[in-house]
């Protein structure tokens, strides 16, 4: 008796220790693991550290955004969220006032006050500045430096998305940045700060002890710049990396099957689409044919087969959902190549036309392929196309100076996920206008020139009917945004490029 | 002597200047770069006032000018992306390139011109037969194939080597491995033809016949006399490596001057382009010099009866 007794207490004790020990283990893996350092692979090269210097928003501004502040931010729901200015409101039509988190400092003392973002903004505007973002701020007038921490940024017209463009806009130190290089060195008040930089290798930072926002969660994060994606995919399966992005979808599976990793697709903030140069036959003035081309391809089948399913049909709208402006109540044109050819033939075209379709070639997801696809599709209904691939800045070049063709592949993304800013591309007077609708144009300055939410939305609401109905393209899909993440990590997918520690953690950590 | 390396030092300014010509013409005619600078969507007006601020917007001759006048002062002009002076730029990313074309061109020398060699003195063996099998198989590698099946291989299968990355001598293994295999097989094809052709030569038979050892004949008579063209090959394929193997730079994410180069030329970034140009133009006409010297070093009639 007392043996059995003094097994069941062994046993129990046993028990008892043992969970003891699990519990303690599970402990000390969770605070190695909090510990745990980061590091993610990058697509591009980052060629500068000067936020000002850059419109890249995957390579350069990802890295500027852990080193620097700006006065808002975009969270991982894409949302406005504060960063250095803890509010902001409209105070007249042309005038947002920003109140900032007060005694924020640089590393060296200085402060990031008004007039530290009065300063920043004037050297963005500076000609001798050169900067690659001064066009985001072209209609900004004059800052006004209220009080140490509040500003007002007063513009020549409304701007709406004024908040939105400033969350790509960083905030450097005045009186550091006069003398140092500020495209190799970096000094902020962002959650990290430089540890090393080398040039087409990797770059590391380190979490700042005394950051006055949330902590993040990985005291080392290094990215290293692997261009060629089959490496990257073998960096993420041989435990090198974390995290990676722009992997093939072809290739998700891949990292799935391997243990401790897998990956995935989110919708990202680009539509695809087919450009129509309406500014020549046989598309001048001519939207029955227009509309004719949106029936004869077949989206889905696109998706499904080059993208192994992953990405969104484009609901008749260069906007993805994420957009302020997106019409939810549209739809995609079915695909029908028997109504395409029906309406071929009241637009004048029964027997069909050739055609020439530029394509760019390295810039978008499988873009040679999605073009081969999309012109035999159309053959299908009698246009006769032709492909001419460019290299990139050829194509850009071809695209600014009314070079081209009489329809392009492309896409469009615009960081500040308003409606404004992707169809402005769509507006008389912009660089790449193939079109000619004065009253389409009327209705986007209305709209870009309030600042009532609800009213800009209205229009917006116009703006994309009238689109879909002139079909000034070929509406095809959002391109999706695919990674490959390590089992031990987790991500808030967000499709709009931005690639930060500060939406990662340690998977299983609570948070 | 001297009067010949003034004459090669004056012809190869004319080649480097003709060069530095060629590309400053070819890279403007190509694009623009303040169109990709700007963020998509900038309007004309801003597009034309960077190109004004960048010196773009004069006339390819007046540009050219201004770039040969700094240039004899040693100023390249500065990188549009990296705000620096374009020569530093490039010229910090020549000792990676240096490190892997070395390695290359070390182990791919010593193990080409050894195949080679080998198989021509084992002609017509089942040794000569397996030698040459695995040069043609080399030879028939892409570069870029090798180098995905190193990485998957020994990186991710077996976990000894890191895929890719610049630093330590791990770093340096598998990129330097994968370039090896297309020098060894260039090289080894052509090692063993010229062997071949001197193996039965009149002076390596008198050579056998003054009754001199096997090594003797083979180092000394044989091998001596067969190096010409492998040297030049040697030399040509040197010049390739050391102008920065795009291809293996980019697998293995190595930051050497290749990918630099074909970054600059992507973005338009004139004078990175214009810089590495020259210094990748510099090595060629180095490697042809250090060459044609060698030939004389090798074979001493050509130093007697060149006339330059």
């Amino acid at each position: 008796m007392k043996m059995h007794t003094m097994k069941t207490m062994k046993a129990t004790a046993g028990k008892a220790m043992f969970g003891l020990l699990v519990s303690t283990a599970l402990t000390l893996t969770a605070s190695a693991a909090s510990a745990r350092d980061l590091t993610v692979g990058l697509p591009g090269t980052v060629v500068t550290l000067d936020p000002h210097m850059s419109a890249t928003v995957f390579t350069d501004l990802n890295i500027a955004s852990h080193l620097y502040s700006a006065l808002v931010t975009r969270g991982p729901d894409l949302e406005l969220a504060p960063d250095a200015a803890e509010e902001w409101t409209a105070t007249a039509d042309t005038t947002w006032r920003f109140q900032l988190h007060p005694g924020v400092t640089f590393p060296n003392g200085e402060a990031l006050d008004a007039e530290a973002v009065k300063w920043n903004i004037e050297r963005v505007l500076a000609d001798e500045t050169s900067a690659r973002i001064k066009p985001w701020f072209e209609l900004v007038d004059e800052v006004n430096v209220i009080d140490k921490t509040t500003v007002d940024i007063v513009t020549s017209a409304p701007y709406p998305a004024l908040p939105d463009q400033l969350s790509m806009f960083f905030l450097l130190p005045p009186e550091w940045s006069a003398e140092n290089d500020t495209n190799r060195m970096a000094l902020g008040t962002g959650p990290y700060d430089l540890v090393e930089f080398q040039e087409g290798n990797f770059i590391t930072l380190s979490a700042k002890e005394d950051y006055w926002g949330t902590a993040p969660e990985f005291e080392e994060v290094t990215f290293r710049f692997i261009p060629e994606e089959s490496t990257r995919i073998s960096a993420l399966l041989a435990g090198e990396v974390d995290f990676v992005t722009s992997i093939p979808t072809s290739e998700i599976e891949r990292t799935n099957q391997n243990e401790g990793t897998s990956g995935d697709a989110v919708a990202s903030t680009r539509t695809m689409f087919l450009r129509f140069n309406s500014k020549v036959e046989p598309f001048q003035g001519n939207a029955m044919l227009r509309r004719a081309m949106n029936y004869a391809v077949d989206k889905n089948l696109i998706i499904d087969s080059l993208w192994d399913g992953y990405g969104e049909v484009a609901r008749c709208q260069p906007l993805s959902e994420d957009y302020f402006g997106y019409n939810p109540d549209l739809e995609a044109h079915p695909y029908d190549p028997e109504q395409a050819r029906s309406l071929m033939v009241e637009a004048g075209y029964p027997d069909g036309f050739d055609l020439e379709l530029d394509v760019p070639i390295g810039r978008y997801l499988q873009g040679s392929e999605i073009g081969q696809i999309v012109a035999a599709q159309l053959t299908e209904i009698g246009v006769n196309v032709q492909i001419t691939e460019t290299e990139w800045s050829r194509w850009l070049d071809k695209l600014y100076n009314d070079g081209m063709s009489q329809a392009t592949y492309y896409g469009l993304a615009w960081p500040t996920l308003d409606a404004g800013g992707v169809m402005a591309f769509f507006e008389d007077g912009n660089t790449q206008n193939y079109q000619d609708d004065p009253e389409f144009t009327s209705i986007l300055q209305e709209a870009n020139s309030s600042v009532d939410a609800d009213e800009r939305l209205a229009l917006y609401k116009t703006a994309t009917e009238r689109m879909c109905e002139s079909a000034p393209i070929l509406f095809l899909f959002q391109q999706p945004y695919t990674y490959g993440i390590s089992d031990e990590i987790e991500w808030s997918a967000r499709g709009d490029d931005w690639a930060r520690a500060m939406d990662m953690s340690v998977a299983g950590s609570a948070d | 002597m001297l009067r010949y390396i003034t004459v090669r030092a004056a012809e190869s300014l004319v080649a480097l200047f003709g060069v530095s010509a060629l590309v400053f013409v070819a890279a403007r005619l190509s694009g623009d770069p303040a169109a990709l600078m700007l963020p998509m969507g900038a309007s004309a007006e801003q597009i034309s006032a960077l190109r004004e601020e960048l010196g773009l917007n004069k006339t390819i001759a007046e540009q050219f000018v201004i770039f040969v006048s700094n240039a004899l002062q040693g100023d390249f002009g500065a990188s549009f992306q990296y705000g620096r002076p374009a020569m530093s730029v490039v010229l910090e990313h020549l000792p990676a390139t240096l490190q892997l074309a070395g390695a290359a061109l070390l182990v791919g020398g010593i193990l080409g011109a050894g195949i080679g060699i080998l198989a021509a003195i084992y002609r017509g063996t089942l040794f000569e037969t397996g030698l040459m099998t695995i040069a043609l198989l080399g030879q028939a590698a892409p570069v870029f194939w090798v180098a995905v099946m190193l990485i998957l291989v020994f990186a991710v299968n077996l976990g000894w080597l890191p895929t890719g990355g610049y630093g330590g001598i791990e770093n340096l293994i598998l990129p330097a491995t994968a370039l090896s295999v297309y020098v060894a097989a260039s090289l080894a094809r052509l090692a063993r033809g010229s062997v071949l052709d001197v193996i039965n030569a009149e002076y390596v038979r008198t050579a056998w016949a003054k009754g001199l050892s096997s090594r003797v004949v083979y180092v000394r008579h044989v091998v001596r006399g067969a190096l010409i063209p492998i040297v030049t090959l040697f030399g040509i394929i040197a010049g390739e490596l050391l102008g920065g193997s795009v291809v293996a730079e980019t697998i293995f994410g190595w930051p050497g001057i290749g990918r630099v180069t074909i970054q600059a030329i992507e973005a338009r970034d004139f004078a990175v382009v214009q810089a590495s140009v020259m210094i990748i133009a510099a090595i060629f006409v180095g490697i042809n010099f250090a060459i044609d010297l060698l030939y004389g070093v090798l074979d001493p009639r050509i130093r007697l009866t060149r006339k330059a």
